[in-house]
């Protein structure tokens, strides 16, 4: 293995042990996967196939899971730099890059597992119980299959990881766990509801709706609900498309997985030179 | 041995909040066991963590002429700071597979072979300082760092942790230690730096400064450079590792008793 794959791996399995071996994590699984039955429960969709489960899922998932990405990620990068260990993996061969990619991967596979895991048994769940139900699919021309479950589960994932690499980034940023946690329901609050308000905001001062395909893609949750009702729900029951860019959204998506590894790995790497510049600065003012 | 500096500050000052805690620093690390002493407040971490580069000094430069191999710096900061939840040997096993060394042979040369298998939350204050000596050491640095490294520890666990850290002090190997605990450094110091306010007030081979002063030991020598008010630095020991004044964590894991430089303990600074 080269050295820096033997960097980021090493420091992977650091983060996936501490993920492993700390029990909230697990408990947050599993309080998805109940919030989630009792939706499903509530909603009924469930007891009649894939696509009523996803159409009775999709808008507590987009806070739900920005809401669990968040939790995952918001102290990911803190931990060590705020007791003081990340001083001393930087006098070993280890980039910032290396750390940050490793800590990061963990923390996705982290999601794969509190998210991924919860909607999977959902998805079992449905395929073992759900029985045809005449008035549901004639609403939805017929057409249900596991794999558009399995494409919502994608863009599942995809919606987290966006979360936990914004949520990432935040941990650096963050001075104190207190900060984090401030920083992290701003940017949990900003990125659900966000993306939706500057667009009824730019629809209200005139903007043309035939511009809303592609600006809802911008926002991480925009561009999730405009893919599951492109490649999920839309299947069901709209020949045509048309209510996302799909590339664009995808792109979106990924853009803001690398924008947080992005700002996360340059607060780690210039932080220590912004603050002395902010002490010079200080300095010459005082002077 | 190698007649050059390990590492060579210039100029070196570093200021917190617009207060200087650092002022004009210039110091050549050569091997051998180095001992930085002074009063709390009298910026020792603050060094001790631009030779690191752990802090960005706010002037002058830090250079590394003699510091080679794959990891050429060790550093000890003076909380040990290792995650909860795992083991001493897995601990050390993660920082050795960056080096590709063995953490084993760590442990057993800081005399710890046996609590391998021990959670670092279960180790003693002294233990985790040991621990932290072997983390310095992995990867053979040409300089290791150690902040404090007898700090908070029973009188055989500050002799076995000094013993530990001078032992490493061979060949070209340059250790820097920070230290209330001048019988230690009397003891195990080829050279000493004796910080006053953030500046040096003394500094050079430990039997030449003991010449110039007329000092019959560095406890001596201490009092004779910063005089009776500067008390015995090794007063404010606490016991539990750490100092009596002025810790302050910032972002970057300094929880040191540089950042408040000020602070004014009665028969402990001078100030």
């Amino acid at each position: 293995m080269s050295g820096r794959l033997s960097g980021v791996a090493t420091v992977f399995r650091r983060e996936l042990a501490t993920v492993v071996r700390t029990p909230g994590y697990g408990v947050l699984a599993v309080g998805l996967l109940v919030a989630l039955g009792g939706l499903l429960a509530a909603g009924g969709g469930g007891a009649t196939g894939f696509v009523p489960a996803v159409v009775d899922l999709l808008l507590p998932t987009e806070a739900l899971v920005p809401l669990v990405a968040v939790v995952l990620g918001y102290r990911a990068l803190l931990t060590d730099t705020a007791s003081g260990e990340l001083a001393v993996i930087r006098t070993y061969p280890v980039r910032v890059g290396e750390y940050v990619a490793g800590v990061l991967l963990a923390r996705l596979v982290a999601l794969v597992a509190a998210v991924g895991v919860p909607y999977a048994v959902i998805g079992a769940v449905v395929w073992l119980t759900a029985a045809p139900d005449t008035g549901i699919f004639a609403t939805h021309t017929g057409v249900d299959s596991p794999l558009l479950y399995v494409r919502f589960l994608a863009f599942v994932l995809l919606l987290g990881a966006a979360y936990v690499s914004l949520a990432a980034a935040v941990s650096a940023l963050a001075a104190s766990r207190r900060s984090a946690i401030a920083l992290g329901s701003l940017a949990l609050v900003a990125g659900v509801l966000g993306g939706d308000l500057v667009l009824l905001r730019s629809l209200a001062g005139g903007a043309s709706p035939t511009t809303v395909p592609a600006s809802i893609a911008l926002a991480p949750n925009g561009a999730f609900r405009g893919l599951v009702f492109e490649h999920v729900i839309g299947v069901a029951f709209a020949p045509e498309g048309g209510f996302v860019s799909t590339p664009r959204a995808v792109a979106s998506l990924v853009g803001w997985t690398l924008l947080g590894a992005v700002v996360a790995g340059a607060t780690l790497a210039y932080g220590r030179r912004v603050d002395a510049t902010v002490e010079r600065v200080r300095r010459g003012i005082g002077d | 041995m190698s007649d050059g500096p390990v590492a060579s500050l210039s100029e070196a000052a570093r200021t917190y909040g617009g207060v200087r805690v650092l002022d004009d620093v210039s110091l050549d690390v050569e091997p051998g066991v180095t001992a930085v002493v002074g009063p709390n407040g009298s910026g020792k971490s603050t060094l001790l963590r631009i030779l690191v580069g752990a802090t960005e000094p706010t002037a002058g430069e830090v250079r590394y002429p003699g510091a080679t191999g794959a990891k050429p710096i060790g550093y000890l900061p003076q909380r040990v700071p290792f995650r909860d939840g795992f083991t001493a040997r897995e601990t050390l096993a993660f920082y050795a597979r960056l080096v590709d060394d063995d953490p084993d042979a760590a442990l057993e040369r800081v005399g710890l072979g046996d609590a391998g298998d021990k959670r670092v939350e279960a180790l003693s204050g002294g233990m985790r300082r040991l621990l932290g000596i072997a983390q310095a050491g992995l990867g053979d640095p040409s300089l290791a760092v150690l902040d404090e490294p007898a700090s908070g520890l029973d009188p055989g666990m500050r002799e076995r942790a000094f013993r530990a850290a001078a032992r490493r002090a061979a060949g070209d190997t340059a250790v820097v230690v920070s230290s209330h605990a001048l019988d230690l450094v009397d003891a195990h110091a080829d050279r000493v730096v004796i910080l006053r306010r953030g500046r040096v007030a003394a500094a050079g081979p430990r039997d030449r400064l003991l010449d110039e002063h007329g000092a019959a030991d560095v406890s001596e020598l201490y009092r004779a450079v910063i005089g009776e008010s500067g008390a015995s630095p090794g007063e404010t020991d606490t016991g539990d590792g750490t100092e009596g004044d002025g810790e302050r964590e910032d972002r970057d894991g300094e929880g040191d008793e540089d950042a408040e430089p000020d602070v004014h303990v009665t028969g402990v600074s001078d100030r």
